[in-house]
C-alpha cells in the first residue's frame, strides 16, 4: 500500500486555513451585506425542490397516516374520528398478529442467513480471480430483477409435480414437498426466497468495505504466520464491523417491508401461513376498502422499524460514522 | 379460424346491438341514436380484453364499430386484472378521478352502487322487468342494489362438475356422479395411489379452484345460503354450509381421494388435462385449457352439476357500470349499454372462453361449439352467484384462510365457518 504525499501548495492551504479564522470579519460582512442575502436566497431556491419533495411525498403521507389511522374511512365515505378503536383492534386482531409473527421470523432468518452468505461470497469474489465481474453481476442479478420476475420462477422450482426443488430432492432420495400449499413449508420457502434475494445487495456493500481494509494488515499476519481462517476472523470479520452494522439495518428494514414474494409466491396463503403485516396492510387498504385500519396497521409497523432502528443506533454508536 | 367466426359474429350482431340499444335507451333518447347529440372523451376501465389478443379484439374490432355509431366519442382504455382491479378503483375513487365506465365482477356493484359511485341505471330506463327478457333472473339480481339495476352483465365465469369420460370408463362408470354419495364413491375409486402412497390421479379434484369458489359451489349444492334474505347476517356457517366444508374436508382426510397441495388454483394446465383429476371441479374455460394442449380428449369431457340438496353451480362473472359522476354520462351509458349488447359481448367472451349472460347467445356457433359453455347456459337457471351485502367485498377476502385452514385441518369446518361468521358480522354491523 503505498501513501501520497500531500503537495506543497495545498500544505500550505491547510496550514492557512488552520491559522485563520474561519467566520468572516464584521468589516467582510458589512462590505457585501447584499451578497449574503443572495447567497441564502440562492441556498433556500436550491434546497426548494428538495424540500418540497420531501414535504409532499413524505411528511404529508405520515401525517395523513397517522392521523387516518384514528378514522374510519373506507374511500368512498368522508373518514369519521373513531379514536384508538383501529389500534384496539389491531391489537386484538389475531391475523395481525400472525403476520407479525411471520414477519419477525422472516426477518430473524433472512437477515442473519443472507448476511453470512453475502460476507463468504464478497470475501471470495474479492479476490483476483478470471471472470470476477461476471461472478459479481450474476450474485447481483437477483436484487436488479423484478420480484415478481423472479416469484414466477420460483413457483416453477416449487411446483410439487414438475418443480427443480422436489426433482432434486428424489435424485437424493429425499419425498418432495408441497412448499407453498404445506403450512409447515410455505413459509420457508418464502424465506428461502428472501435468502436469494437479499445476497447481492449485501454482497455488493461488503465487497466495498472490503477493498478498504489496510493490506499491510494482512502481510503483518501473514508475517506472523497467521492461516487464512485466522485472518478472515482476526482481521477481515472486525475490519467489516461498520459495515455490518450498516447491512443489518437496512437489511431489517427491508425485511419487514417484505410483501412481493408473499403476493405473488402465496397470496398469505394458505391459512395465513405466511401473511406478513405489510401483506395485511395491503388487504385493509386495497381488498377490504379499510384505509383507516390500514394506516393503523402502518404505524404499528412503523413503530415496530422504529424501534428496530433506534436499537441499532445504539448499538452501531461511534462505528458507523 | 374462431377469430374470422369472432369478426363475423360480431359484425353479424351489430345490427342486433342496435336493436338493443334502442330497447334499452334513455327516456330522453340521449343513448339512442347517432345523430352527434353523444359525444366525449371517456375513460373505459377493463380488467377483461387482457393481453395483446384481447387489446387488439376492443381497439381494432370493436371499438370501432362504436365509433361508426357515436363519432363524437372518444374511448380511453384503462387495461387492468382482476387481481389489481380493487387497487384501481379504490385509488380512483380516492383521488375522484373514477372511470367513466367500470367493468367489475359479481359482488361488486352492491359495494359501489351502496357508496354511491356508481349510476342508477333504473333512472335511465333499463329496469329490471325489462333486463329479464334478456337474462335470467339470478344474473340481473348481480347488477342490482335495493331494487335498483346498477349495471349490465356481460360475461360469466361458471364452475360445476367436470368428469374425464374415459377415466371414469375405465373404473367400470359410464355417467359423472348424481348425489354426493354417488360422488364420495367414484372418486375414492377412481383416485390412485402409487406402492408407496404417493397420489398419482385424484378422482375428484377441490384444490385447482379458488377455495371460496369451491366452498361456494358445494354450499350451494348443499341447499345453503351464503346470508339471510334481509342480508342483515351470515348464513353461510348453517347446518348446510358446515355439511359442505365437511364433505370436502372428509374427501381430503378420511377418504383419501386427494392430497394437501397435489394441486392449487393456479395449477397450469388443470390437472383433468393431463389425467392427474378424474373429475373436479372446473372452470367453463377448462374446455380452452384441452383445446390447446389436449383436443383429442374434448370429447370425453362431460360437466355435471354437483347435486345434493340443491343443484351445485356457481357463477361469477364481469358486469358494466357507468360512474354516477360521470361528466358525459350519455356516452359512458352508450359505451356500456355497446359493450353489453350481442355481438361485442358475444366476442368477449369467446376470447375468454366465457359463458354469455344474454341468454340469446346459447345459439350462437360460438356457445353450441364449446359444450362446457352450452351446458352453463343450459343450466343457468339453477346457477347462484356471491355477493349480498354491500361489505361483501370486504368479506370476500376472509373466507380463503378460513376454508383452507378447514382443509388443512387446523379447524373443524364448524370453527372455520363460525369464525369467518364472525368476522363477516363485525363487517357488516360496521357502520
Amino acid at each position: 500500500m503505498t501513501t501520497t504525499k500531500p503537495a506543497a501548495g495545498l500544505r500550505t492551504a491547510g496550514a492557512a486555513a488552520k491559522e485563520s479564522p474561519r467566520k468572516p470579519t464584521p468589516a467582510r460582512s458589512k462590505q457585501h451585506p447584499q451578497g449574503n442575502k443572495k447567497l441564502r436566497r440562492a441556498g433556500w431556491l436550491m434546497v426548494t425542490p428538495s424540500i418540497l419533495h420531501i414535504g409532499l411525498w413524505t411528511a404529508l403521507p405520515v401525517i395523513a397516516t397517522f392521523v387516518l389511522s384514528f378514522t374510519n374511512y373506507n374511500v368512498f365515505d368522508a373518514p369519521r374520528w373513531i379514536g384508538f378503536e383501529n389500534y384496539i383492534e389491531v391489537w386484538n386482531d389475531p391475523t395481525f398478529r400472525k403476520a407479525t409473527w411471520n414477519t419477525v421470523v422472516y426477518t430473524f432468518w433472512t437477515v442473519p442467513v443472507s448476511m453470512a452468505i453475502a460476507v463468504v461470497i464478497a470475501v471470495m469474489l474479492n479476490q483476483k480471480m478470471r471472470f470476477q465481474t461476471w461472478y459479481r453481476a450474476a450474485f447481483f442479478l437477483p436484487q436488479v430483477t423484478a420480484t415478481v420476475a423472479i416469484a414466477m420462477v420460483w413457483l416453477w422450482i416449487f411446483n410439487p409435480q414438475q418443480g427443480l426443488l422436489n426433482a432434486a430432492l428424489s435424485v437424493v432420495g429425499i419425498p418432495g414437498k408441497s412448499w407453498l400449499a404445506d403450512p409447515d413449508w410455505a413459509l420457508w420457502a418464502v424465506i428461502l426466497v428472501g435468502v436469494w434475494q437479499g445476497i447481492g445487495m449485501k454482497m455488493l456493500i461488503y465487497i466495498a468495505a472490503l477493498q478498504n481494509i489496510d493490506e499491510s494488515l494482512y502481510e503483518a499476519a501473514s508475517i506472523d504466520g497467521a492461516s487464512s481462517i485466522r485472518k478472515f476472523f482476526s482481521i477481515t470479520l472486525p475490519m467489516l464491523k461498520p459495515a455490518t452494522f450498516f447491512v443489518f439495518v437496512i437489511s431489517v428494514i427491508g425485511a419487514f417491508q417484505v410483501f412481493d414474494q408473499v403476493y405473488v409466491l402465496t397470496d398469505g396463503g394458505p391459512a395465513n401461513a405466511t401473511t406478513m403485516m405489510t401483506y395485511e396492510v395491503y388487504r385493509s387498504a386495497f381488498q377490504n376498502f379499510r384505509m383507516g385500519m390500514a394506516s393503523a396497521q402502518s404505524v404499528f409497523l412503523f413503530a415496530f422499524l422504529l424501534v428496530m432502528t433506534l436499537a441499532s443506533r445504539r448499538l452501531t454508536r461511534g462505528e458507523d460514522g | 379460424m374462431r377469430m374470422i367466426r369472432t369478426h363475423a359474429a360480431a359484425v353479424a350482431f351489430a345490427a342486433t346491438a342496435a336493436l338493443t340499444l334502442s330497447a334499452c335507451s334513455s327516456a330522453d333518447g340521449g343513448t339512442s341514436a347517432g345523430d352527434g347529440t353523444v359525444s366525449g372523451d371517456i375513460t373505459l376501465l377493463s380488467p377483461i380484453f387482457e393481453g395483446s389478443e384481447g387489446q387488439r379484439l376492443l381497439e381494432d374490432e370493436l371499438l370501432p364499430q362504436f365509433y361508426a355509431k357515436y363519432p363524437d366519442v372518444k374511448v380511453t382504455v384503462d387495461y387492468t386484472t382482476y387481481n389489481q382491479l380493487n387497487e384501481k378503483l379504490t385509488t380512483a375513487v380516492a383521488s375522484g378521478l373514477v372511470p367513466d365506465v367500470m367493468m367489475m365482477g359479481v359482488g361488486w356493484v352492491e359495494s359501489f352502487a351502496d357508496r354511491g359511485v356508481l349510476a342508477n341505471l333504473s333512472e335511465t330506463g333499463l329496469t329490471q322487468e325489462k333486463l329479464e327478457e334478456s337474462y335470467t333472473k339470478e344474473i340481473v339480481e348481480a347488477g342490482m342494489w335495493e331494487d335498483s339495476v346498477y349495471a349490465l352483465p356481460i360475461m360469466l365465469d361458471t364452475r360445476f362438475g367436470v368428469a374425464r369420460m374415459d377415466l371414469l370408463r375405465e373404473a367400470g362408470y359410464d355417467a359423472p356422479p348424481k348425489t354426493w354419495d354417488e360422488l364420495t364413491e367414484m372418486s375414492k375409486a377412481l383416485t390412485v395411489r402409487s406402492e408407496d402412497g404417493t397420489l398419482q390421479r385424484t378422482g375428484f379434484d377441490v384444490q385447482s379452484m379458488d377455495p371460496r369458489q369451491m366452498f361456494m359451489t358445494m354450499l350451494f349444492s348443499a341447499g345453503g345460503d351464503l346470508f339471510t334474505e334481509d342480508l342483515t347476517a351470515p348464513a353461510f356457517n348453517s347446518p348446510a354450509g358446515v355439511d359442505a366444508l365437511e364433505f370436502v374436508s372428509d374427501l381430503i382426510h378420511v377418504d383419501k381421494v386427494e392430497d394437501i397441495g397435489f394441486s392449487s388454483a393456479s395449477a397450469d394446465p388443470n390437472p383433468l388435462v393431463n389425467g392427474r383429476a378424474a373429475m373436479a371441479i372446473a372452470h367453463n374455460n377448462v374446455w380452452s385449457q384441452f383445446e390447446k394442449a389436449a383436443p383429442e380428449l374434448l370429447g370425453e369431457l362431460q360437466p355435471f352439476v354437483i347435486q345434493g340438496e340443491a343443484s351445485g353451480m356457481f357463477f361469477g362473472g364481469t358486469l358494466a357500470t357507468v360512474s354516477a359522476k360521470s361528466k358525459h354520462p350519455e356516452a359512458a351509458q352508450a359505451l356500456m349499454e355497446f359493450l353489453a349488447s350481442p355481438g361485442p359481448a358475444l366476442a368477449a367472451n369467446e376470447q375468454r372462453g366465457n359463458v354469455p349472460a344474454l341468454t340469446e347467445l346459447l345459439d350462437s356457433d360460438y356457445v353450441q361449439g364449446n359444450p362446457l359453455v352450452q351446458f352453463a347456459m343450459e343450466n343457468l337457471d339453477v346457477a347462484r352467484r356471491e355477493g349480498g351485502p354491500a361489505q361483501w367485498l370486504e368479506i370476500r377476502g376472509t373466507f380463503k384462510p378460513a376454508i383452507e385452514a378447514a382443509l388443512l385441518g387446523q379447524q373443524t369446518p364448524q370453527e372455520a365457518l363460525d369464525g369467518l361468521a364472525k368476522s363477516a358480522q363485525t363487517a357488516i354491523d360496521r357502520k
